[in-house]
């Protein structure tokens, strides 16, 4: 009961938040400078028209206008788009208007999605050994080390390292990793690992922390003192419980890293929803633009979701509210 | 007080250190820290005079010496249109500190604002600044700054204005926890049993205890800015050229990486120490103002 409860508000609200962000972004992006008219496709075309024909080009943007209802009230535009939105009815972009939005997405999204899944997989698998690692040998040189380590990770952005990676490896170690292109695993490697630095960072500190807190507690002393061996302590008895609330900072990390697909795939040269978002806003594509921000955002959202809901089936005691 | 003041035996007592004294003295045993202020400094002077000391123009461009490795006219090299990289740099320091600071500046009075009247008012004022935290915590604000750079333009305000309207929540929710964990401890309670105004309680009383976390809060939060300000230069919204910024020299690097390598060394090499520096400064600050742990 209460499952289903907690679901029905979630997701209305990630319906809500939703609509308002696409409202805001349509009001604001329709109030901008550029339209359809000014896209390199056809503003040329549309100029030469105007000089041409003054009166044809008017009724061409008026005939335009109607089609698609910009002549309208604001507020029936924006309810117009959000349903449009809703019903993944992306429409054509503007700078390219033979291909509808839709069928870019649907090459591009799965591409992102990978790169922010694989960046978060690897901070699961490199940031928990080395947590440990840290919170095991702690206020050691290997536990100081590993701290810096991974607050730098933390500090220097994934684009910077991305810069960095291609220095290592286009000029210094040629020919060994890919660092432009998509298509075989190898490229994969690169920006994964510059999306991942900074998670593994937070992970690697998150479990050392928590590790260390969780020591500390009455029951680990009394498995010590019933004669329990080391190992079976840490990992049966100690991770146990830190692994749970790990769940929640997986949530944060997930849209840091879709955020960050957007610089990586930039500087990689990777076909993914980053190198159709930047030429779409840097060319005042709006349609392309806001069908990427909202197909973002509600990735962002239901990942969200589904990590709250795991972290009440791993730990019974969280109540779904 | 003033009988404790009276000495004993002759031995005048030791004088208690401040309390800034004490966090001065934990937070220079954190090595990092230090090094990281001394350059958070740096940065800072250099924001300042930077266009002074720089040798050329951000805008002088000269095909003569265009993307020439670093020699001593030009230290660092330059790019492609011959922009001095060196003084590019220096005048790209005042812009990123311009925008991080203000940008950081602006969320934190919006963001104590809203924390402190939620957290003091409680009820639906609370119920309301909470929602809208919540709405904001909801997305990457990321794409709300990319929003407002197409509507306002790609200048120094706009920028400047799209980062901090859109990074207030975490210090809104943070205050507001704090107004909250203090409004009816014993420590108010008493004040206000003395006879205290509300304003007098949050000037005395809420305000001294909050400061330190505010301060790493803000720590924390410029380089976070400065990290957004870059990334919108990488999708190509940043900065509009020739105003100089690191995102910009960053983002053309990657380009130019094969044949000049020089134009990603500097600007990569310094936006990545100066956002270490601040780190550790943010780091070291939490440690030393709070001994008990993080906020």
């Amino acid at each position: 009961m209460g499952v289903v409860r907690f679901l029905v508000k979630r997701v209305v609200s990630i319906i809500i938040t939703t609509a308002a962000i696409i409202a805001v972004g349509y009001s604001l992006m329709r109030l901008a400078p550029g339209s359809y008219f000014s896209s390199t496709t056809i503003g040329s075309q549309m100029g030469q028209l105007a000089v041409q024909n003054p009166r044809l080009a008017e009724q061409y943007e008026h005939m335009f206008e109607a089609r698609y209802g910009l002549n309208e009230p604001m507020w029936k535009q924006i309810f117009g788009y959000i349903w449009h939105l809703f019903t993944f009815n992306f429409g054509n972009s503007f700078e390219n208007p033979s291909a509808p939005i839709i069928t870019q997405l649907r090459s591009a999204f799965p591409i992102s999605f990978e790169l922010a899944f694989g960046a978060v997989l690897l901070a699961v698998l490199v940031g928990i050994p080395l947590g440990v690692l840290a919170a095991l040998k702690r206020n050691t040189w290997i536990d100081q080390m590993l701290t810096t380590l991974s607050l730098m990770g933390n500090a220097v952005p994934s684009f910077v390292l991305a810069v960095f990676m291609v220095l290592l490896f286009g000029v210094w170690w040629q020919g060994v990793l890919p660092i432009n292109g998509w298509g075989q695993w190898q490229d994969a490697v690169l920006p994964i690992i510059a999306l991942g630095l900074g998670n593994v960072g937070s992970i690697t500190r998150y479990m050392r922390s928590s590790l260390i807190e969780a020591l500390r507690q009455d029951h680990i002393r009394t498995a010590e003192a019933k004669g329990v061996k080391y190992w079976p302590i840490i990992f049966k008895h100690a991770m146990r419980n830190s692994m749970t609330a790990l769940i929640t900072v997986v949530g944060p990390m997930f849209a840091f890293s879709v955020v960050n697909t957007i610089f990586v795939e930039q500087i990689f040269s990777i076909p993914g929803m980053g190198s159709l978002m930047a030429p779409a806003f840097q060319a005042d594509d709006y349609p392309l633009a806001m069908a990427e921000i909202y197909i973002l955002c509600l990735l962002v959202m239901v990942m969200n979701l589904l990590v709250d809901l795991g972290y009440a089936v791993f730990d019974p005691r969280v109540k779904l509210e | 007080m003033a009988i404790a003041r009276i000495a004993v035996n002759g031995v005048a007592p030791a004088r208690r250190r401040s309390q800034l004294a004490m966090a001065w003295g934990r937070y220079k045993k954190d090595r990092l820290a230090v090094v990281g202020l001394a350059w958070v400094i740096l940065f800072l002077v250099i924001g300042i005079i930077g266009p002074w000391i720089a040798p050329y123009n951000y805008a002088t461009t000269n095909f003569l010496t265009a993307n020439q490795g670093p020699t001593w006219q030009h230290i660092m090299g330059t790019d492609n249109l011959g922009h001095d990289m060196f003084s590019e740099i220096l005048w790209s320091v005042q812009n990123a500190l311009e925008v991080a600071l203000g940008a950081t500046l602006i969320s934190f009075i919006v963001g104590v604002a809203l924390g402190l009247w939620a957290g003091l008012k409680g009820g639906w004022a609370d119920m309301v600044v909470m929602r809208l935290v919540d709405f904001m915590f909801a997305f990457p604000t990321f794409f709300m700054d990319l929003i407002l750079v197409t509507k306002f333009g790609r200048g120094m305000g706009p920028i400047l204005f799209a980062i901090g309207i859109t990074g207030w929540a975490g210090y809104a929710r943070l205050i507001r926890s704090l107004v909250l964990g203090m409004r009816n401890g014993e420590m108010v309670e008493a004040a206000r049993a003395l006879g205290a105004t509300q304003p007098h309680i949050m000037r005395k009383y809420l305000f001294p205890n909050v400061m330190n976390n505010m301060i790493v809060a803000l720590a924390f939060g410029i380089p976070g800015d400065l990290t957004v300000m870059a990334g919108l230069s990488v999708v190509g919204m940043g900065l509009r050229p020739p105003l100089p910024s690191f995102g910009n020299m960053i983002a053309a690097a990657g380009s130019n990486m094969l044949g000049y390598p020089w134009l990603m060394y500097f600007p990569a090499g310094i936006f990545a120490l100066t956002l270490l520096a601040f780190l550790f400064v943010a780091d070291g600050l939490q440690e030393a103002l709070n001994p008990k742990g993080g906020f």
